[in-house]
């Protein structure tokens, strides 16, 4: 095995509590040196409704999120968005090598019983000039639930500025089956405004849905 | 803006559009099956990756716009270059030079590949200039391509120099392009996945530099992008070369001797145990920098851990010298190269990205941990061969300092002495 990131081989020692627990083995696909690149956030020190790295008080972002009647999803990130990440990103998502997805599957072990995981998806057209949905691929470890469909928008969220992207209008439809899990984990892979969570949350509300949502992105 | 000569992607195309017609491009599957397997048409590579969509792309050349199965390269028809200006350089070139020099213009008559084989400082650069004046005087191409994109910086200002009449493209990542409609580029072997059938002569600098070395894609991408003879330049050729230019398969010249005609410093070697390394240097290798400092030399400490860097580079300051480390994900990397090279600093800590292409006089090299896997043979000539560049003191000292004998070692020793050896007859 090679790390995905830089080729060059990789090592893995598993530890024994990993090796006799249940939960299944995933071997990491990224190097320790390429994963120390990465800057963690503390979630102890994180902003409680969106997870904004070093904030243990509600941030200003949130509480305009709250102050709009919206419920807030207690989002948790798992790294910043330095430049490393960045780069990660531009390789993935912009050059679009799919084979870099497994990446960080080994740090999101977010499966629970009860819990449905929602990726939010790509917009049809995105998925046609990529040829993959880098939310679903990044998250292909787990069960997914794919409840959120995305109709097409003009320009993606990354071209936009901040005032641009909290004015985008609502573009997902959501449906859901018989009996949906009691809770919902909104699942993206980079959180920037919030915008697209909220629209998501709001999206499967709309639909009927009664329990709890939270989301989970693994960019902050 | 000309893109003649080019071969592009699809999305490539959209990029140019507004100043191209797609209408004089030839398109060509991008991926075809060669023998039952697919081959990505533009790096020749034969690993593929899948999309979710059942098409699948090629993991090699993915960095440079991604090549997937069913679509297309656009290839632009190929023109002559206009006119260049003639050489403006008025060095002159030694007997041996100019002897290697003629011996290239030969092959390149003859249409065979050409080996330049040249010590570190034989002063190679200035050997092709006469071939190069050949070509642009002929309206046709050239290109002077290497792995690094410090040497294509450095390189780059020197060509200009030296044929100020003459416009001169530049192409490595990150830069705009397309290049600008030139007779003379410069780039990085990458650019040449982007050209196809486009260069008269081809100048590979740095042939068994990584990644060309272990990147067969881009050895495929320069074959692709020449139309006539490829000149190869090293100090330390790859053996596949070597074999060949032995064999006569390509022509060769050989320089033995540095510009001044002094012998190439000799690395010594010294066998000492590296247990307390990166933290402290061993007492003999800190006492030897202390004295390259008081003997009015610099040095530069190379070392096969990144890691190494800042631990070493704050034992070296501990001695009293002023001292600075550099890697290759250094974001003040070339200011403090430049900082070294002005003299504001007594000794640099560097990786291997300074192995070559850096010419800094009076300065003493120490290799640490000689024996590492990192170093093979090339890389320590060319470290080696950092030392006396100056004809003033063409003998600075080099030591290998490492805790085992290793074969890399004694093939770099042996090639060294072998080199001076022949120097003398």
């Amino acid at each position: 095995m090679i790390c995905v990131m830089c080729a060059r081989p990789l090592t893995t020692d598993f530890t024994l509590a990993a090796l006799i627990s249940r939960a299944p083995l995933r071997l990491p696909t990224l190097c320790v040196r390429c994963e120390a690149q990465f800057e963690r956030i503390d979630p102890a020190s994180a902003c409680p409704g969106c997870g904004r790295q070093a904030h243990p008080a509600l941030c200003g972002d949130c509480q305009r999120w709250a102050a709009q009647g919206q419920s807030l999803l207690q989002h948790r990130a798992l790294f910043t968005y330095n430049e490393p990440m960045r780069q990660f990103i531009q390789l993935y998502k912009g050059q679009g090598d799919r084979r870099r997805h497994t990446a960080f599957q080994h740090l999101m072990p977010l499966a629970r019983r009860g819990w449905a995981l929602v990726p939010v998806t790509s917009e049809p057209h995105h998925f046609a000039a990529r040829g993959f949905d880098p939310v679903l691929d990044l998250f292909s470890h787990l069960q997914l639930s794919r409840w959120l469909r995305k109709a097409d928008t003009p320009l993606p969220q990354a071209q936009k500025d901040r005032a641009a992207r909290l004015a985008t209008p609502q573009s997902f439809i959501a449906t859901l089956p018989a009996r949906p899990a009691p809770h919902v984990l909104l699942l993206d892979d980079l959180y920037t405004t919030g915008r697209t969570l909220y629209h998501a949350q709001a999206a499967l509300r709309a639909a009927g849905y009664g329990g709890t949502i939270t989301s989970f992105s693994l960019i902050r | 803006m000309m893109i003649s000569g080019m071969q592009l992607t699809a999305r490539e195309c959209a990029k140019v559009a507004a100043t191209t017609s797609l209408a004089q491009a030839t398109a060509v599957p991008a991926v075809q099956r060669v023998a039952g397997r697919w081959q990505c048409q533009r790096c020749g590579q034969r690993r593929f990756g899948p999309l979710a969509d059942g098409r699948a792309y090629c993991v090699s050349c993915v960095g440079m716009s991604r090549v997937e199965t069913g679509s297309q390269l656009w290839r632009f028809p190929h023109t002559p270059a206009p006119l260049g200006g003639p050489l403006t350089w008025r060095g002159t070139l030694t007997p041996a030079q100019a002897r290697a020099a003629q011996a290239a213009l030969a092959s390149v008559a003859a249409g065979r590949d050409h080996l330049f084989w040249a010590v570190t400082g034989a002063g190679k650069t200035e050997m092709l200039f006469p071939l190069i004046a050949q070509c642009l005087g002929q309206h046709q191409r050239v290109a002077w391509v290497t792995p690094r994109i410090d040497v294509v910086l450095e390189l780059a200002p020197r060509l200009q120099a030296a044929f100020i009449g003459t416009p001169v493209a530049i192409g490595y990542g990150g830069r705009p392009w397309p290049m600008r409609d030139a007779p003379l580029t410069v780039a990085t072997t990458h650019q040449m996945l982007r050209y196809y059938r486009h260069f008269d002569l081809m100048i590979i600098d740095e042939v068994d530099a990584f990644p060309f070395s272990q990147t067969p894609m881009l050895a495929y991408a320069c074959t692709q992008a020449a139309r006539g003879v490829t000149v190869f330049l090293s100090a330390t050729p790859p053996d596949a070369l070597r074999r060949a230019a032995r064999a006569g398969r390509i022509g060769s010249s050989m320089l033995s001797r540095r510009f001044h005609g002094q012998p190439l410093p000799v690395p010594v070697m010294r066998l000492m145990k590296l247990t307390r390394v990166p933290d402290q240097l061993p007492l003999v290798a800190a006492r030897w920098l202390a004295a390259q400092h008081r003997a009015g030399r610099v040095s530069l400490l190379f070392v096969p851990d990144t890691r190494w860097v800042v631990p070493l580079s704050q034992a070296v300051q501990r001695l009293g010298l002023r001292a600075s480390g550099v890697h290759a994900r250094d974001p003040a990397r070339l200011g403090k190269v430049q900082a070294f090279r002005q003299g504001q600093l007594d000794c640099l800590v560097t990786t291997t990205i300074l192995e070559r292409g850096v010419t800094i006089p009076h300065c003493a090299v120490l290799v640490l941990a000689a024996d590492d896997r990192q170093f093979d043979r090339a890389a320590l000539v060319q470290m080696a061969g950092r030392a006396g560049r100056a004809s003033d003191s063409p003998d600075d000292p080099v030591w290998f300092v490492a805790a085992h004998f290793s074969l890399a070692i004694a093939q770099a020793l042996t090639e060294i002495r072998g080199m001076n050896r022949r120097g003398w007859r």
